[in-house]
């Protein structure tokens, strides 16, 4: 999208606003000018410049690009919507007349297959990107979860409170909704697919060596996760959903919590150790106080972390070389004295 | 007696049991190895075929129960066989191996003419049998551990249950590697049996080929001495005999 609106903001070479728009802007300049909509809604005939020549489309668009419908002499008094929203709906689908990929990436969307059941709320290209003052959306990164957090409230304010979110201002490093939801292919949470790719999510961040040392955080989580039993599992059950009677492993976020997670050793967190035995009990019913000592968390086994596991590690290390090459040896020397002797 | 004279050496129940061991080995392997392999592609192809990794867990847990029966079952009918004193303990490890391992390996290495004479069980045999049963027993402790991590937590210390699947895990394997190396070799490959030992599935041996592999129970059963069977010009029997 960028590099589209980058390549058509170079040809444009420089003019303030394309020429043609002075025959629209003759009328719609007056910010008090509305029409009413049979629903009683206020529907504003005028248009910002100043904001729409600030837009990244401000340079190379004109009114007729996306308003394909409106001539020079079009008949005013008559608009056939009756709300703002029908407006809006009408239009959006001016925009994969360029952004025809992210366009097409909606479709696999669940923002898109609410919209289809006809949900007439569901968010479309200019709910979160705007129409006429359109920017660039990372700029800064935090716009993206307020963006979302004007439908999603709840989800933004548990967010805002979690090692995440509270960092998310002044720290461009921390995931904001779009890294872990996508933005146009925005997935649906709740049938367990997305939480069933956590452990890739997380993992962009949480296995980049170079990323990770800034906070000295272990780069290893993600391969000790799926060393263990619940990772083994998931991994077999990748793209799998959610049905009745059916469990899907532990991935990341049913430990670690979801919007709401917090550094391990903070009292909140469901990973706290004082914490861990009521985290295990919401899948392991009848969790005692040591079952959390089943999982090594995150950490490869060692002499002083788990001796036990450790140990018989090392002795399966020497054993298993050791029995296989003594039969091997053993097999080999029986059919050397059987070719020797023929 | 005639060349083509065939002895029992197996009854029918002890057909079974290898039949019931064999069967739930392969399916055990096929179900256990591609969850130690998890990111190969053939892992996820056999995980496909029995219908998704929950349906190959309950695979491998039957089996699992089915094998840990069969080895109760089989301990059960040895120590009333024993008591009743119907078979002797054949099958304990006795010095007598050790030296018939060393003479053996001395023969494969050609320091000797001489061959072990074996009993009803040579030392491989029996080796392979204590490793499948002490296998065995490591396997289905640690499963049941594995099976029930909740319950074993509130006995055990927690780390038991990270440490069980590390030993199921790797003794797995190695008795994949095992059977797949040593027993296939014995019972297929080796060129005194090849292409197939039939006499596990059909209870039956030839007497020519107990008097090669087994002469000191042959020498029992017919009850003359076994210099006598074998015959005073040959100590050294047996086809793989050195020349030099």
């Amino acid at each position: 999208m960028f590099a589209a609106a980058a390549l058509l903001a170079a040809t444009a070479a420089g003019a303030a606003i394309p020429a043609e728009q002075d025959d629209c802007l003759g009328c719609h300049t007056d910010p008090k000018e509305t029409f009413t909509l049979a629903s009683g809604e206020k529907l504003p005939l005028s248009v910002d410049q100043a904001a729409f020549a600030r837009s990244v489309h401000g340079e190379n668009l004109r009114c007729t690009d996306c308003h394909a419908d409106k001539t020079s002499d079009h008949a005013t008094g008559e608009i056939k919507f009756k709300t703002r929203r029908e407006v809006t709906r009408a239009y959006y689908e001016q925009c994969k007349g360029c952004h025809f990929a992210n366009y097409t990436k909606t479709l696999d969307g669940v923002h898109y297959a609410v919209m289809a059941k006809g949900n007439p709320k569901a968010a479309l290209c200019v709910d979160c990107h705007g129409a006429h003052d359109i920017s660039r959306p990372a700029q800064p990164r935090t716009r993206i979860s307020g963006m979302c957090s004007r439908c999603h409230q709840a989800e933004a304010e548990v967010y805002s409170k979690s090692v995440h979110g509270r960092a998310s201002a002044a720290n461009p490093d921390v995931p904001v909704c779009t890294d872990c939801h996508k933005a146009h292919d925005t997935t649906d949470p709740r049938d367990g697919a997305l939480a069933m790719r956590t452990p890739e999510i997380c993992g962009r961040c949480h296995s980049d060596e170079k990323l990770m040392k800034k906070y000295n955080l272990s780069t290893s989580v993600v391969e000790t996760y799926l060393a263990d039993f619940h990772g083994m599992s998931a991994s077999f059950q990748k793209g799998q959903r959610k049905a009745d009677g059916k469990r899907l492993a532990a991935v990341c976020t049913d430990c670690h919590g979801v919007h709401d997670i917090q550094r391990p050793n903070d009292p909140k967190s469901t990973v706290m150790t004082s914490n861990l035995q009521k985290t295990c009990a919401r899948c392991h019913a009848g969790a005692s106080a040591t079952f959390p000592r089943a999982w090594l968390s995150h950490y490869a086994p060692t002499m002083e972390s788990a001796p036990l596991v450790w140990m018989v590690q090392f002795f399966y290390r020497l054993m298993i070389p050791f029995m296989v090459g003594g039969l091997v040896l053993q097999i080999a020397l029986h059919l050397w004295r059987v070719v020797v002797n023929r | 007696m005639s060349k083509g004279t065939q002895i029992v050496r197996f009854s029918f129940q002890q057909r079974v049991e290898h039949f019931i061991t064999m069967a739930v080995f392969v399916l055990l392997c096929m179900t256990g190895l591609p969850q130690k392999f998890f990111q190969s592609g053939w892992a996820h192809g056999l995980v496909e075929l029995f219908g998704g990794i929950d349906r190959t867990r309950w695979v491998h847990r039957f089996c699992g129960v089915v094998l840990a029966l069969s080895t109760v079952v089989h301990f059960a009918n040895a120590a009333v066989t024993m008591w009743s004193k119907k078979a002797g303990f054949t099958m304990a490890p006795i010095r007598q191996d050790f030296d018939d391992a060393v003479l053996q390996l001395k023969f494969y290495l050609g320091m000797t003419n001489r061959h072990p004479r074996y009993d009803r069980y040579d030392y491989k045999q029996k080796f392979e049998y204590w490793g499948l049963v002490f296998g065995n027993v490591i396997m289905v402790a640690t499963g049941f551990v594995l099976f029930f991590p909740v319950a074993f937590a509130q006995l055990v210390p927690g780390q038991i249950i990270p440490a069980a699947k590390v030993a199921h895990s790797n003794e797995g394997l190695m008795a994949f590697f095992v059977i797949t190396i040593w027993h296939i070799f014995n019972a297929h490959l080796n060129p005194d049996v090849f292409p197939f030992d039939p006499s596990m599935f059909t209870g039956k041996i030839s007497r020519e080929r107990m008097l090669h592999e087994h002469p000191l129970e042959l020498a029992r059963m017919e009850g003359r001495p076994v210099e006598e069977l074998l015959g005073h010009a040959a100590p050294d029997h047996g086809s793989d005999r050195p020349h030099g």
